[in-house]
């Protein structure tokens, strides 16, 4: 079985990605609202990535 | 008004409101197959699918549901396997082949871990999903 070796990044966004899609459909009843609330949550998940990732360097200084 | 009589017409319960749930634990989005809902079926079925692989390829830990030293280790291994049960199939499948991965240190492998019992997760969304249109309170 290969080995993948994603960095944290990477990770992070497929993470993001097959969450939001599920999130999105399971959350909303018509197919535009299910589009709408997948992408913002795909957005949110990104913009908390990269802003705890900041907070993250900038608190180890 | 008219909008309304679709929507009621299109919400009515099904016979069976736990065949579609028990297939979707079984294979993701199965359910919502047999619900005539094939677009977010297949959506539903490659996002588990393919969260379930990733998380295999990064070589993540199945949970073995065992008492730990401690409360919070308990609860995480029992937490942790129901997730991993919950992605059905998948979890069968993989543990009949055989597939044991040690807890190791690493980014990677934790990820791997997270990946795996997020697909239960999801799995659960959407076998919940199943049965809220199964039971006509979702289109």
């Amino acid at each position: 079985m290969p080995k993948l070796n994603l960095s944290h990044f990477e990770a992070a966004l497929l993470f993001s990605l097959f969450s939001s899609v599920v999130m999105g459909i399971t959350s909303k009843k018509t197919n535009r609202e299910q589009l709408n609330y997948g992408a913002y949550c795909f957005g949110c998940f990104v913009v908390a990535l990269f802003g705890i990732g900041w907070v993250m360097k900038l608190g180890h200084g | 008004m008219a909008q309304t009589t679709t929507a009621d017409q299109s919400a009515t319960p099904a016979k069976n409101v736990w065949l579609p749930i028990v297939a979707g634990w079984l294979i993701p989005g199965a359910g919502h197959f047999l619900l005539k809902k094939t677009g977010r079926g297949a959506l539903i079925f490659a996002s588990v699918v393919l969260m379930f692989l990733f998380g295999l390829f990064m070589r993540g830990i199945m949970f073995t549901p065992e008492k730990g030293p401690d409360y919070l280790t308990s609860l995480i291994n029992y937490g942790g396997s129901v997730c991993n049960l919950a992605a059905g199939a998948l979890y069968i499948v993989t543990v009949m082949f055989g597939y044991s991965q040690p807890d190791m240190a690493g980014a990677v492998h934790d990820y791997g871990t997270k990946f795996l019992v997020t697909a239960g997760l999801l799995n659960i969304l959407a076998m919940v999903d199943a049965w809220e249109i199964a039971t006509g309170k979702k289109e």
